[in-house]
């Protein structure tokens, strides 16, 4: 995110405006949005399925043409091996995209003189801290991964018959089991693969749509 | 400029099926499996007439290369870091045998610590292998790059393998607009390998690579390496001049940067020489006279050029995009050497250390650059190697740092 400033252009895949987004994070820039992820569960059914999207969003920010767009689209995935069906339902939907961002008149200017850097003249450290090492045992808490979920796995607690499978697929470790048997989940440091959801015998994990607002990552 | 957008990577992958190998012998590394993916695909396909092989180590595929271009096949392959660096003794071998062939290196900087992105200490460290080296900033550069090394590692008095580098990342995933060479131009540029001295067959048996004692003979054949790579500069130049009649664009060893009237001159390499034009644009705007001297031929070295490039300057500021722990930056030192004798060198030569992990080099330090080299040029006294990092660098390592310490137990 180096260099940008209020007059960059900036598109975020998110549900939110740009008003919003620019009220609630310090991101800079003329904000433009559009729920990429949303659309792309809605009329493919996989979360991942945006490159198509994005290419075309950033295509019109930048004013190249639709056609141009429509032949990317179909030259890039051709390399995936996708049918022609798939293909050119990518190219609709991407066009459709292209057609719901506005313009962003892109100003042109000099750039800003910029102060030559404040150097630091590196320091002989002992090993302890010269080295690249981690001491701080489990220290990965620190970091919170709530920003990376589009699902959560929320408990539905009269499915659940207090198997401990969730416990025990969970990768990261972040789901603790209570007295009685029913599994409580760290949100903060879950990342939404599902596998709890997908490894539950009785449906009593299911997907929860990810609100928009945690952040991507924070340390402490 | 026109030309299909494609990465570095593509385009590698496409200097190797224009060129028309004959064996790929592979194996994959990050960040340059991209090139043997495309490989694979096309000769699986069809689109390429060469037989494509997955090793089980860097070791083993140089071996192969190697053995398979004693045998008189034209021969690719690609690796970075620390593949680079494990078949390393195997290059000494493969350019004793005097068996020609490309391989591309994606820069990317070497373990411990392990990290992904580019900086020069493993291309370097080749550097006395016996292998010739042509560094590349552009991908045009480097697919055409790939096809003169070719040109030249196959003529009679050169016969020795050749690295084409590239950065990983700012390069090999990066795309920029290609323009595709005529396949048939190609042809012209480059003949069918037949190396007289290359070719296993049961008829005309010999043996290659044979043991030597005594240091006679060793040193004969060693000689002949060194004065191999010698002649590859007029090699060069002929092939630059051949490929610009029938492609259009010319290379030369080094590549000069608004130096006509410079009084200060940046030397870099590869990918990030493009942030240092950019550099100079910025300093020229403002009244001052700076240029840059990209070096691209790294073996053999291009001593004249260098000298004819570099004399009567003010201050020359070299920015090695690698470090050798207790000397310094491994450029600065050979371009140290090849002024020394020189009546008109810099009054100024300067180190500087920059890019190690492909840290960024920011505007700020370009220009903190500038204002160093050109304190060093009035004193007359060079500077160096400075360590380029700025405090904002610093202090996101200490917060990393004390995250990494536990401070609170500490």
């Amino acid at each position: 995110m180096d260099g940008i400033d209020e007059r960059t252009a900036v598109f975020v895949n998110s549900p939110l405006t740009g008003e919003q987004l620019g009220a609630q994070t310090s991101l800079a820039g003329r904000l433009t949005t559009l729920d990429l992820t949303g659309i792309a569960l809605q009329q493919f059914g996989k979360r991942s399925a945006i490159s198509a999207l994005l290419g075309a969003v950033a295509g019109r920010l930048v004013g190249l043409r639709q056609e141009s767009i429509r032949e990317a689209v179909a030259r890039e995935l051709a390399d995936l091996g996708l049918a022609a069906s798939v293909i050119e339902r990518n190219q609709t939907i991407a066009l459709q995209c292209y057609d719901a961002i506005p313009t962003v008149p892109l100003e042109t200017g000099a750039p800003q003189p910029i102060a030559p850097a404040q150097l630091q003249v590196p320091m002989y450290e002992p090993p302890t801290r010269g080295t690249a090492r981690i001491s701080a045992a489990g220290n990965s808490i620190l970091r919170e991964t709530s920003g990376w979920r589009t699902f959560r796995p929320v408990l539905v607690p009269g499915k659940c018959n207090g198997c401990w499978l969730c416990f025990a697929y969970c990768p990261d470790g972040v789901i603790s089991m209570t007295k009685d048997d029913r599994p409580v989940i760290d949100y903060a440091h879950c990342k939404g693969c599902q596998i709890c959801v997908h490894e539950c015998p009785t449906e009593a994990l299911v997907a929860e749509r990810e609100k928009e607002g945690a952040v991507a990552w924070k340390a402490k | 400029m026109e030309g299909e957008m494609m990465t570095g990577n593509l385009a590698a992958a496409w200097g190797a099926r224009l060129a028309d190998v004959d064996y790929v012998p592979a194996f994959p590394i990050t960040p340059q499996t991209e090139i043997v993916e495309a490989l694979a695909k096309w000769c699986e396909s069809g689109a390429m007439a060469a037989r494509f092989v997955t090793m089980d180590s860097e070791h083993s595929m140089m071996t192969a290369a190697g053995a398979a271009a004693a045998t008189g096949a034209r021969v690719f392959t690609a690796t970075s870091s620390q593949g680079l660096l494990y078949a390393l003794e195997v290059l000494y071998s493969v350019s004793g045998w005097r068996t020609p062939l490309v391989l591309v290196n994606v820069s990317r900087a070497l373990a411990a610590p392990i990290t992904l992105e580019p900086d020069h200490n493993d291309v370097l460290a080749a550097r006395d292998s016996g292998f010739l080296q042509i560094h590349a900033e552009t991908c045009q550069e480097v697919l055409d790059s790939i096809l003169m090394a070719y040109r030249i590692a196959e003529d009679e008095r050169v016969m020795l393998p050749v690295i084409v580098n590239l950065d990983g990342f700012y390069l090999s995933f990066t795309r920029e607009p290609v323009i595709m060479p005529d396949p048939e131009q190609v042809k012209k540029f480059l003949p069918p390998f037949r190396p007289a001295h290359l070719g296993f067959k049961a008829s005309a048996p010999h043996a290659l690579g044979v043991a030597v004692l005594g240091g006679t003979p060793y040193s004969y054949f060693r000689h002949q390496m060194h004065l191999a790579a010698m002649n590859a500069l007029e090699v060069h130049r002929e092939a630059a001049a051949a490929f610009e009649q029938l492609f259009g664009r010319r290379y030369d060893v080094v590549e000069g940067y608004r130096l006509d009237d410079a009084e200060d001159v940046l030397v870099m390499t590869n990918a990030f020489a493009s942030k240092g034009k950019v550099a100079v644009d910025v300093a020229r705007a403002e009244g001052k006279r700076v240029g840059l001297l990209r070096l691209r031929m790294i073996r053999p070295w291009p001593a004249d050029a260098i000298r004819q490039a570099l004399q009567g300057r003010r201050a020359v500021a070299v920015l090695d995009q690698n470090l050798s722990p207790g000397q310094g930056g491994i450029l600065f030192q050979e371009i140290a050497a090849c002024l020394y004798h020189e009546a008109l060198r810099p009054r100024a030569l300067c180190s500087f250390i920059g890019g190690l992990g492909g840290k960024n080099l920011s505007e700020g330090e370009f220009r903190a650059i500038f204002e160093q080299t050109e304190e060093a040029g009035v004193r007359g006294k060079g500077i160096g190697p400075i360590l380029l990092y700025t405090e904002a660098e610093h202090r996101e390592m200490v917060q990393l740092q004390d995250i990494a310490a536990d401070v609170r137990t500490s």
